[in-house]
């Protein structure tokens, strides 16, 4: 596998981090690890992932949030974008959703609870 | 007002002739109708008894030395418009009585006339004045109750005039001008969409009867912050169905929109809370059975595989009951009662201390100079120090101090919780009473919470008329002080 095949798992729950990741390598897949938009941000720009899985509701920085910056960004649009979702109807009103309901421009999204074989399915199909 | 023996009087009367003949026989005839009769005889003792107090009818000759009847009249016309007048005319000429009526008389009585006739036409009269009076009564009812109403209610007629508009609606649409009463809408409503609707129902044929409602945001102004309105905006109608005008009444909902997106944050946060740990706990099941962590044997994938459609199980109920929750009551107690501080803070210490000291922190109170007593919810009380206490606790590493002070000053008690944990970022400082704020960095990403513990206690704090404040160094610790006013100060 000659090709970048990094990946940046984003999300403020360091087990989900941890599980995503040793599911990911043992796929053969490199992976770094961020815990909050902002951190997104800096390994982004020190390690350049070809994908990044990105929750959503995220201290700093959401997720609807730095999608946007990467996508309008010349340097990053071509990075992989999978948006990690627990949005639900029921809350779609509230601050923690502000975007819900609005297009994204993120390349995929996976909803939470992650099924970890879908995961894997989409981060193949997208590299 | 009786006239001896308890009958209630019908009315008052004046009678003013300079014929004391006709004065007496009014009299005879009027108090036998239960009038209370007072007389003069001339223009200016008539106007200087009118002068003191009401009549109800004024019968007045119109032709009189010293100062005419017309003269009388038109006195009484101006400044005692409740009080009708019937002229007495001497020579029964059609000319004096249509231009006594021209100048505001109610009717008249030529001269001679038979008891029957003044029977008759004072009965009319005080039917009408009676009718008057209810009709103003009334209006000046409805004038203080539409005034004293939280709501704003404007009327207008069908020239989209002002009739009316008491004060909650000019506080509410923001107008501090002088009198709104006849100007037109726009001179006065700036609101496009209020406008329409007023438009909207001057327009609605007269068969259809709806009410426009719509919800209002009003941009903050002056002192208000900004608020959300309830309009409802409907056309009123004369007998034969016409648009008369409009009344539109606003309604102030900015509080209970307020408590809506708080039960809504509210739910929102319990279910990132409770599912997000859910959520993880799956994956980490599912990491062991896909043989990531080693082998699993036969025996546990069937339990793993069991805890796991549980937990499943647990966050679909978790989601329903979320749909379900709505913050019910307040969270605080109202009921206030004298309370030893000291106590309460001893009983907190040793209630927290065994939590302290299995993080590794030592939790104490500074020696406490005398105390005196504070009005306070006992409850509300131990919230406060509990929440503070539990969160000096959980910011703090191992091997560090949580310490509780207080004192009295300017006659407020201080009681200050002390820690020697990470600190607050000065950014995040302001916003740390907010409701579900949560500081997440480096240090506490792991830490758990609702965001609600200092939301909660600086509500009850302030139901107390006391405040609360916080000093705090990033990596040296930090202050919260609860100030509380002390009993008769």
């Amino acid at each position: 596998m000659s090709k970048n095949n990094l990946i940046l798992v984003v999300d403020d729950d360091t087990d989900l981090v941890e599980m995503m990741a040793m599911k990911l390598e043992s796929k053969k897949f490199r992976v770094a690890k961020a815990y909050d938009g902002v951190e997104a941000m800096a390994r982004i720009k020190e390690e350049r992932p070809a994908l990044i899985i990105l929750d959503v509701m995220m201290p700093r920085k959401d997720g609807y949030t730095l999608c946007n910056e990467l996508k309008t960004s010349e340097e990053y649009k071509g990075i992989v974008v999978v948006l990690l979702t627990a949005v639900t109807d029921a809350i779609s009103s509230t601050n923690y959703t502000h975007m819900g309901g609005k297009t994204t421009l993120a390349d995929d999204y996976v909803p939470k609870p992650v099924d970890m074989d879908k995961l894997v399915e989409i981060v193949q199909d997208s590299l | 007002m009786s006239t001896g023996a308890g009958a209630k009087v019908k009315g008052r009367i004046l009678v003013v002739d300079d014929e004391s003949r006709i004065r007496e026989a009014c009299r005879m005839v009027l108090e036998e109708m239960g009038f209370d009769v007072v007389l003069a005889a001339d223009g200016e003792q008539g106007l200087a008894l009118i002068r003191d107090r009401h009549f109800d009818i004024i019968l007045v000759d119109l032709m009189m030395p010293v100062m005419s009847g017309f003269d009388v009249l038109a006195a009484v016309r101006e400044h005692h418009p409740d009080t009708v007048v019937i002229v007495i005319t001497g020579y029964a000429t059609v000319e004096h009585s249509i231009e006594a009526m021209k100048k505001g008389a109610f009717d008249f009585i030529p001269k001679p006339f038979t008891p029957d006739q003044l029977r008759s036409i004072v009965t009319k009269s005080i039917r009408y004045t009676r009718a008057l009076q209810d009709i103003a009564d009334s209006k000046s009812r409805l004038r203080v109750m539409v005034n004293r109403l939280m709501d704003g209610v404007m009327t207008t007629d069908g020239e989209r005039r002002i009739v009316l508009a008491n004060p909650a609606f000019l506080h509410m649409i923001g107008w501090s001008g002088d009198t709104v009463v006849g100007r037109l809408v726009e001179e006065v409503v700036a609101d496009d969409q209020l406008r329409s609707m007023i438009d909207e129902a001057l327009a609605m044929p007269p068969d259809t009867f709806t009410e426009i409602v719509h919800e209002l945001s009003v941009a903050a102004w002056d002192s208000q912050p900004e608020r959300i309105l309830d309009v409802r905006c409907a056309p009123f109608r004369g007998r034969t169905g016409a648009n008369l005008g409009t009344i539109t009444v606003l309604h102030d909902i900015t509080a209970s929109k307020k408590m809506e997106r708080m039960k809504s944050d509210f739910v929102s946060m319990v279910s990132h809370e409770i599912r997000g740990p859910m959520n993880s706990l799956l994956m980490q099941i599912q990491v062991i059975l896909d043989g990531l962590a080693g082998e699993v044997t036969a025996k546990q994938r069937e339990i793993l595989e069991r805890a796991s459609g549980k937990i499943h199980n647990l966050t679909n109920m978790v989601s329903e009951l979320l749909d379900l929750a709505r913050i019910e009551a307040g969270l605080i107690a109202n009921a206030k009662e004298s309370l030893d501080i000291r106590r309460l803070l001893e009983e907190q210490v040793a209630f927290h201390r065994p939590a302290a000291a299995a993080a590794g922190i030592t939790l104490e109170i500074e020696p406490l100079p005398d105390l005196p007593l504070i009005q306070a919810n006992p409850q509300g009380m131990d919230e406060v120090f509990t929440n503070l206490i539990t969160n000096a606790i959980k910011y703090s590493p191992p091997d560090s101090r949580v310490s509780l002070a207080a004192g009295v000053d300017a006659g407020f008690l201080a009681v200050t919780v002390r820690d020697t944990g990470y600190g607050i970022p000065e950014e995040d400082l302001e916003e740390i009473f907010a409701s579900f704020y949560r500081v997440k960095d480096a240090n506490t990403r792991t830490i758990h919470g609702t965001g609600l513990g200092l939301a909660i206690v600086k509500s009850i704090v302030n139901a107390h008329r006391g405040s609360i404040r916080v000093e705090s160094k990033l990596g040296q610790g930090s202050a919260f002080t609860v100030s509380l006013p002390v009993s008769g100060a």
